[in-house]
């Protein structure tokens, strides 16, 4: 029987906006949340701050959500953008939002920040939510829930969308130059949904918009996974850990890069835990279906 | 014939374990209108029910979905049968503060931990989420809370942690309360870190060791 283990999230290497890293920018806040050359400034801002190697876009988990109609508080320079208050209680409502438009507004933005970056030389790693991620912005996970075992065939469709939606949104993140591409869904965990629903939601939503956006992606941008979302596959028996070797004692995210096209994903470890080492190999996840 | 008082309980019970949140507002009507004691529905129906499902959650039978799903039920039963409640008693029931810490909007675990103190007899005050750290303080004091309970499901935002901590000791207040967090990258360590009073892991723990740093137990 198919079992889904738990990975556990640490803060040691917490990340991403505080009034310590905001301090002394020349920036104004929230301001510097929405022009594609004020992100890209505080992007690399909070790379040098944390030194890491690569610089991390977004700021927050909510441009997508954004973009198909969410409101958002943009906070400041202490907290970064995040959900303001719900647009609708009922799923069904979902169905009728628009198709995100990428010529306007943040989501626009943010990919032309992502492009201005890799200009000047950067290493990109986009930060791209899951379904739970970016419906907890738009209604309240209670009507999700509820819907998924009341009505699951309106949430299926639902999750078709923002399928499709997210697919159109990693091709143009790729087509921006990013070189990594992280996915996670934070607030769809084993512990939150439980392993029968991470189960049909990573059979159904997960692993079909992954094969497909590894398509999409090959050969120029790397996706790497959220180890929950690793787990999930491996113990669904749909991915498996194959072992690559790579040159020595180096961080994560340089390993990962540096295995790039030899694998459609790698997800061993969250890129959040900067000080992660790979020592000689890295494990990354091929199909169980070639 | 009509149903019996224990048939009626059973069945209340049931539609909160079974997530019936439209059923159980008709069982609840016919409890009420069969004269049965209001009080006993609460207890011994919705309230057995919601405890049957938190013992399944013990047990990994039941996940978090499950459990919001059985409150939604037991809340819409309770509808019903408040109203028939007597005055209310002048027992004081312990009371707590909490909410989801300024820059996190993931509230969940939060609201589950809130149901499961209620039903375990706790006055709670949810503050909501993206709750501004001096929130925390003001409330504790107006409302005379014995719990301060913080939840983050950020990393970024869990440092709001200890500023509340801070802000309880600057108020005077620090010893008059206990403070628990949870969330998912909140561990002991950051809670023994951070000067916390209790960490639980979910939302039927939290109830257990709130109860333990109140010396209910």
């Amino acid at each position: 029987m198919a079992e889904i283990r738990d990975f556990k999230c640490t803060y040691q290497n917490s990340a991403g906006i505080s009034e310590e890293v905001t301090r002394g920018l020349d920036l104004q806040f929230p301001d510097a949340y929405l022009h594609a050359d004020t992100m890209a400034q505080l992007a690399v801002h909070i790379r040098k701050t944390e030194q890491a190697k690569f610089c991390e876009l977004p700021f927050c988990h909510t441009v997508e959500a954004e973009a198909m109609g969410g409101i958002v508080n943009l906070g400041d320079g202490r907290t970064g953008p995040r959900a303001k208050e719900y647009i609708c209680t009922d799923p069904q409502k979902l169905l009728d939002l628009p198709d995100i438009d990428y010529t306007t507004g943040r989501i626009a933005e943010v990919l032309k920040a992502c492009r201005i970056l890799k200009e000047q030389g950067e290493t990109v790693v986009f930060m791209i939510s899951g379904p739970f991620t970016i419906l907890n912005v738009l209604i309240d996970p209670r009507y999700v829930f509820k819907a998924m075992r009341k009505k699951p065939e309106i949430m299926q469709q639902v999750f078709d969308k923002i399928r499709e939606e997210l697919l159109r949104f990693t091709e143009r993140i790729a087509d921006a130059g990013a070189d990594i591409i992280s996915y996670a869904d934070s607030a769809g965990t084993l512990n939150i949904i439980g392993p029968k629903n991470m189960e049909w939601m990573t059979r159904t939503f997960t692993w079909p918009y992954l094969k497909e956006a590894g398509k999409l992606t090959a050969g120029r941008t790397q996706i790497a996974l959220c180890p929950k979302t690793s787990f999930a596959l491996t113990g669904l028996g749909l991915a498996e850990w194959k072992r690559i070797p790579v040159g020595g004692k180096i961080p994560y995210v340089e390993a990962c890069l540096q295995v790039g096209n030899q694998c459609l994903f790698t997800g061993q470890m969250c890129l959040k835990n900067t000080g992660y080492m790979a020592d000689g190999k890295i494990h990354v996840l091929v199909s169980t279906e070639e | 014939m009509a149903a019996s008082k224990e048939e009626l309980l059973n069945r209340l019970s049931d539609c909160v374990l079974e997530m019936e949140d439209e059923e159980v507002t008709g069982v609840a009507e016919e409890y009420v209108d069969a004269g049965y004691e209001a009080l006993d529905g609460i207890m011994e129906g919705l309230v057995d029910g919601m405890n049957k499902a938190s013992d399944l959650y013990d047990q990994e039978e039941y996940f978090v979905t499950d459990l919001l799903l059985c409150s939604d039920a037991m809340y819409a039963g309770l509808d019903v049968l408040r109203p028939h409640l007597p005055e209310e008693e002048t027992s004081q029931k312990p009371r707590a503060v909490i909410g989801v810490v300024e820059g996190d909007t993931h509230d969940i675990g939060k609201n589950l931990v809130r149901i499961m103190m209620e039903t375990a007899g706790f006055e709670m005050y949810d503050l909501g989420r993206d709750v501004p750290l001096d929130d925390f303080v003001t409330k504790a004091k107006e409302v005379n809370a014995s719990l301060v309970m913080m939840s983050t499901l950020m990393t970024t935002t869990m440092m709001g942690m200890p500023e509340v901590i801070k802000k309880l000791e600057e108020a005077g207040i620090r010893d008059q309360v206990k403070v628990m967090i949870g969330g998912s990258p909140i561990s002991r360590k950051y809670a023994d870190d951070i000067g916390a009073d209790g960490y639980s892991a979910n939302a039927v723990e939290a109830v257990k060791v709130a109860k333990q740093l109140l010396g209910m137990e």
